[in-house]
């Protein structure tokens, strides 16, 4: 077993649209996506992000808003889902309801130290 | 995780808020605002979205008036819309939640404040429902398309007309008091009617949120009874009848969504619990003298709601009712709609005569609901001939496609030949 990173980028821009209701049917499939993992005790830690970062470039010198230029490159929450492989994990990747609004999902292993 | 969601997320949560957050900002800045204060709210739920899925606040509604209020006050000052010394503790960063009796309080203090600002006399009939279902129902324009079979964009362009128009008519939002209340109640009354008969009206559009307007056109009449100003006798009548509408809602259709007459509903599906609240409050609408058009519906659609079968309906009450009404208040579509308990008190033949009477008159001669009945007498009376070419022009005339595949399987049923 290994853990993986999941990011979550994108996805804004079809959500202005959403009516309420819409919204949170929308919430209540994420909720069920995660409670899913949990129950099969795949799901380690997550969190949502805020929108606003900042990247220091140059030892410090440069400060920039982020290396996104758009909405869609914004990283909007992590998961760390515990799978075999690395395709076990992108195929679970797939069940994620970010994909209703054409966001997407980076799947990283991460390393363990301990090898 | 999902558990906790499902205890403190309850169902229409997020169009509830929506509603409910927009009324408070609404009465705290003002209808200039209206557009920014939409976005704010927009987006603090877009927020709520991407987090609550992690961890579901314990507060919502303060949860996201702190985040839309912070929004909309971030807004208003970059725009320099907004006196910097304006009085907005309420939304300060860093202050605790409001106090939830003050906050549950200013919800429906403001809430109500906006149907009276929603249904200003110089908006009209129908931007006056859009307003409602949008500000405080938090129903989308899709939603409200899908339901009352409209474009989207056609949805889209009267809210933003009904917009314009209440930010020209309304300036602050005030609950009107004793004087001149009583006719501006009239028209929330029946703004709120009007919405319940949009969700509760028999088309295609998509049954369940149909049945949400009719249940938010109920909450909003609830709403009034809070107020001691509104809390009056018509109110509850009025509730009264919209209970006992919505509880045959299951029974109102078969499981192919096709349309079934009182006649073939199955009583075993009405809700009865909603007819316990309803009867609840038809009790507590008495009055001594003069009852509204209210009291008179609501007891009407009590004794369809109560009786055990078609048959065993109490037709001569129902017909007293629709008499009262006609003596209050002569209306030609009540007169038409007398005809039923008319026909089922006095019999066929008498009925027809009567139904004749509009033939020679200015109303409905050309109407589907005239032709529809005129059949059901001759079919009675056994004169099939005539009814069948009754019945054809009364699905000519409907535009309801529920009602015309409705009405042409009756008009399967009437032998061909004269027996």
């Amino acid at each position: 077993m290994s853990n993986f990173l999941y990011l979550f980028r994108g996805g804004d821009a079809r959500r202005i649209e959403q009516s309420p209701e819409e919204m949170q049917e929308h919430m209540k499939k994420w909720g069920a996506w995660m409670g899913g993992l949990k129950e099969k005790g795949q799901l380690v830690d997550g969190l949502p992000l805020a929108k606003e970062g900042k990247v220091v470039h140059k030892s410090g010198e440069v400060i920039t808003d982020g290396p996104f230029a758009e909405g869609a490159e914004v990283v909007g929450g992590y998961l760390i889902v515990s799978a075999d492989t690395l395709n076990e994990a992108v195929e679970i990747s797939k069940g994620c309801p970010i994909f209703e609004h054409q966001g997407n999902v980076e799947v990283r292993e991460i390393m363990s130290m301990d090898m | 995780m999902a558990e906790k969601m499902k205890d403190q997320l309850v169902e229409h949560v997020f169009r509830h808020e929506y509603g409910k957050i927009v009324s408070i900002l609404l009465s705290r800045f003002g209808p200039s605002h209206l557009e920014h204060i939409e976005d704010a709210v927009q987006e603090s739920l877009i927020k709520a979205m991407n987090l609550w899925a992690f961890e579901p606040p314990g507060n919502p509604t303060a949860w996201l008036l702190r985040v839309a209020g912070n929004q909309l006050i971030d807004t208003l000052r970059r725009k320099k819309k907004m006196d910097i010394t304006a009085n907005t503790e309420l939304f300060d960063r860093g202050h605790a939640s409001p106090k939830e009796i003050t906050l549950e309080h200013t919800i429906n203090d403001s809430q109500l404040k906006t149907i009276f600002a929603c249904c200003h006399p110089a908006i009209s009939k129908e931007y006056q429902i859009v307003l409602s279902l949008k500000l405080i129902g938090g129903f989308g324009n899709r939603e409200i398309a899908r339901a009352l079979l409209k474009k989207e964009e056609a949805v889209a362009k009267s809210f933003t007309r009904a917009k314009k128009r209440l930010k020209e008519s309304v300036k602050t939002l005030d609950v009107p008091v004793e004087i001149g209340l009583r006719s501006r109640l009239a028209i929330v009354l029946k703004v709120i009617y009007l919405m319940f008969t949009e969700g509760y009206t028999a088309s295609q559009g998509e049954v369940p949120i149909k049945r949400d307007i009719c249940l938010e056109a109920i909450r909003l009449a609830l709403l009034l009874t809070k107020n001691a100003y509104c809390n009056r006798a018509e109110v509850h009548a009025l509730i009264a009848l919209m209970c006992f509408h919505t509880s045959r809602f299951d029974a109102r259709m078969d499981e192919h969504g096709d349309l079934v007459d009182l006649e073939h509903q199955d009583r075993g599906k009405y809700d009865r619990e909603l007819i316990q609240v309803g009867i609840g409050h038809l009790e507590g609408a008495t009055v001594e003298t003069d009852p509204s058009d209210y009291h008179l519906q609501a007891a009407v659609a009590y004794y369809h709601c109560a009786a055990p079968n078609f048959a065993q309906t109490d037709w001569q009450s129902i017909l007293n009712l629709y008499q009262m009404q006609l003596n209050q208040q002569y209306s030609p579509i009540v007169h038409l709609n007398w005809i039923v308990p008319f026909h089922k008190v006095h019999g066929p033949k008498k009925a027809f005569l009567e139904l004749m009477k509009f033939e020679k008159g200015p109303y409905f001669k050309d109407g589907a609901l005239f032709y529809a009945l005129k059949a059901e007498l001759l079919a009675e009376l056994k004169d099939y001939l005539p009814a069948r070419a009754a019945l054809q022009k009364a699905i000519y005339l409907t535009s309801n496609q529920l009602e015309k595949k409705h009405l042409q399987k009756k008009l399967e049923s009437y032998p061909s030949t004269p027996t």
